[in-house]
């Protein structure tokens, strides 16, 4: 039997809470009660909770009351750093870090094992806020995204420190989209609905499926390895718009344009993004976790859409990222911290109107059946 | 994200001012992000009513419970909060406000959060990007289009 542990990043609930479907507690007791044993709390500050980073003190006897009400636990807390804040200077490093430490005392407060920064959080930034994180005993994980690869330079100056100081507090939080190898079908049809032509959409998938099963290496050589896919896409938005770019990203984007105007009749500049999809994999594979071990602080589930396994009622898989091989692997090296799902596909939906929305709730007990049935096999 | 739901649909309305006349119109807006912001990070919007434009200039932003504050203040709120639940309400100039009827309102927030140290950050603290050339708006990339019926059971108050 695994020890690895299930719980849910709040994250997952953004457009129920937007929708006032469900409250901060509405969406504990969601995790506590229908979710077979999950028990773990993420949240992001900044979504999760009012009076954002001072909420009232009657907040945090609520907060408690709920943990316990729901048998839940508070696991990890994920901030941000906007470096515009001030708007009339961009924050230093050290600014950057009150912030960061600031937050790491809020998730004290709250219980919270970890803090999560974003994956474009200066390692500088992190190590200026550590002796907090030491004081409270928080451990401080920068988020893997995709397209960034587990052994790429921001997981390595990690490490390289860890090693050099011996700290506990200072590791990573890998984002289940790492293992990501092709475009979720949700976002394919929300281009189509957007006017990108079929084409593109079977041409982008099965560009990304011949290098997941080794027959095409189109993509082998593409390093995006220090952006986030949000910051990917909005270059790439730009480039379009404006032709200027780095010279790291201009020939990956000029490949996804060629490919287009290649390969598709009659093409417009969407068609142009779909193929872009193809540039916000990581292609991470399993074993490459093997010597993070250490550092792992805790895992993002994330998500795309939960379909039925056919001819398997009642179970279901994501059809765009592999499961199954990074489960199995994690229990081999005996990883005994949670796994919490992150949905990410509502925003496919929201173009639409109200009766289109996807049900974030009924997505995550999918996607917690998914992980509670590998995990025991 | 959140496309077509950024505007509350029974929200637009015209403005009144303390002696009665309709000085322009608004309408209640939500963060088109998962998150909060900072309120200085809030740097304005993309509004076509029927074909006109309303730059930045013609625009009030009212959050928190405060009167209406125009785009410059609102870059030197940098400790006040807009949390992900709460509306705020757009007012724009316009003297005479909407006529009756539907209008046809294109849209787009911008917001200069991002994530982490980009290049055009410098750039930004020099000349905040114009709203509705996409930069600030990464999460809803595409100007949005709505169709909204000025509600005249009651008046906005400015």
């Amino acid at each position: 039997m695994s020890k690895i542990k299930r719980g849910v990043s709040l994250y997952s609930y953004q457009q129920a809470q937007f929708f006032k479907q469900l409250d901060l507690e509405g969406q504990i007791r969601e995790v506590g009660t229908n979710l077979f044993g999950a028990d773990g709390i993420e949240l992001l500050d900044e979504q999760a909770l009012r009076k954002y980073p001072h909420p009232d003190p009657e907040f945090f006897d609520a907060w408690y009351s709920w943990m316990d009400k729901y048998h839940t636990t508070p696991v990890t807390m994920d901030v941000f750093g906007d470096v515009l804040q001030f708007r009339d200077h961009v924050q230093s490093y050290h600014e950057n870090a009150e912030r960061l430490m600031s937050d790491i005392r809020l998730a004290k407060k709250m219980g919270f094992k970890n803090v999560r920064t974003l994956a474009t959080c200066p390692v500088e930034v992190m190590i200026l806020a550590l002796p907090v994180a030491e004081e409270c005993d928080i451990r401080l994980g920068k988020e893997i995204h995709a397209p960034i690869p587990l052994n790429g330079q921001y997981v390595n100056e990690i490490v390289d420190y860890v090693q050099k100081t011996g700290t506990r507090h200072l590791g990573i939080v890998p984002d289940w989209g790492i293992f990501a190898f092709r475009p979720s079908e949700v976002t394919l049809d929300w281009y189509m609905r957007h006017g990108a032509k079929e084409e593109t959409c079977r041409l982008v998938a099965e560009l990304c499926m011949e290098n997941h099963t080794g027959k095409g290496n189109a993509l082998k050589d593409i390093d995006l390895s220090k952006y986030t896919a949000g910051n990917v896409e909005s270059s790439f938005f730009r480039y379009l718009k404006t032709h200027d770019t780095t010279d790291d990203l201009r020939p990956a984007f000029d490949l996804m344009i060629s490919l287009v105007k290649d390969n598709v009749k009659d093409y417009t500049e969407i068609d142009f993004e779909v193929m872009a999809q193809a540039l916000l994999l990581s292609r991470a594979k399993a074993e490459d976790l093997r010597e993070l071990m250490p550092y792992i602080v805790s895992i993002h589930g994330k998500f795309y859409n939960m379909s039925e396994i056919p001819s398997r009622p009642g179970q279901y898989q994501d059809i765009s990222m592999d499961y199954e091989g990074p489960i199995r692997f994690l229990k081999e090296i005996g990883y005994e911290g949670y796994i919490n799902s992150e949905y990410e596909g509502q925003r496919r939906f929201q173009d639409r109107t109200e009766e289109y929305l996807i049900s974030e709730v009924d997505q995550v007990r999918k996607h917690q059946e998914m992980l509670k049935r590998l995990l025991e096999v | 994200m959140f496309d077509n739901f950024l505007i509350r649909k029974d929200s637009l309305k015209n403005d009144v001012d303390a002696k009665g006349a309709v000085v322009g119109f608004q309408f209640a807006a939500r963060n088109a992000n998962y998150r909060g912001v900072y309120l200085s990070l809030h740097n304005g919007y993309y509004i076509r009513v029927d074909g006109v434009e309303y730059p930045r200039e013609f625009q009030t932003f009212e959050i928190n419970g405060r009167a209406p504050r125009d785009f410059t203040q609102i870059a030197k709120c940098v400790w006040e909060h807009w949390d992900f639940d709460d509306e705020g309400i757009v007012h724009v100039r316009k003297p005479g406000g909407l006529a009756s009827g539907e209008h046809t309102i294109d849209f787009q927030q911008s917001v200069l959060a991002a994530y982490g140290y980009l290049p055009t950050d410098e750039e930004w603290v020099k000349n905040p990007p114009v709203p509705g050339s996409g930069a600030g708006s990464d999460k809803t990339k595409n100007i949005v289009t709505y169709h909204l019926t000025l509600n005249e059971s009651e008046a906005g108050r400015v």
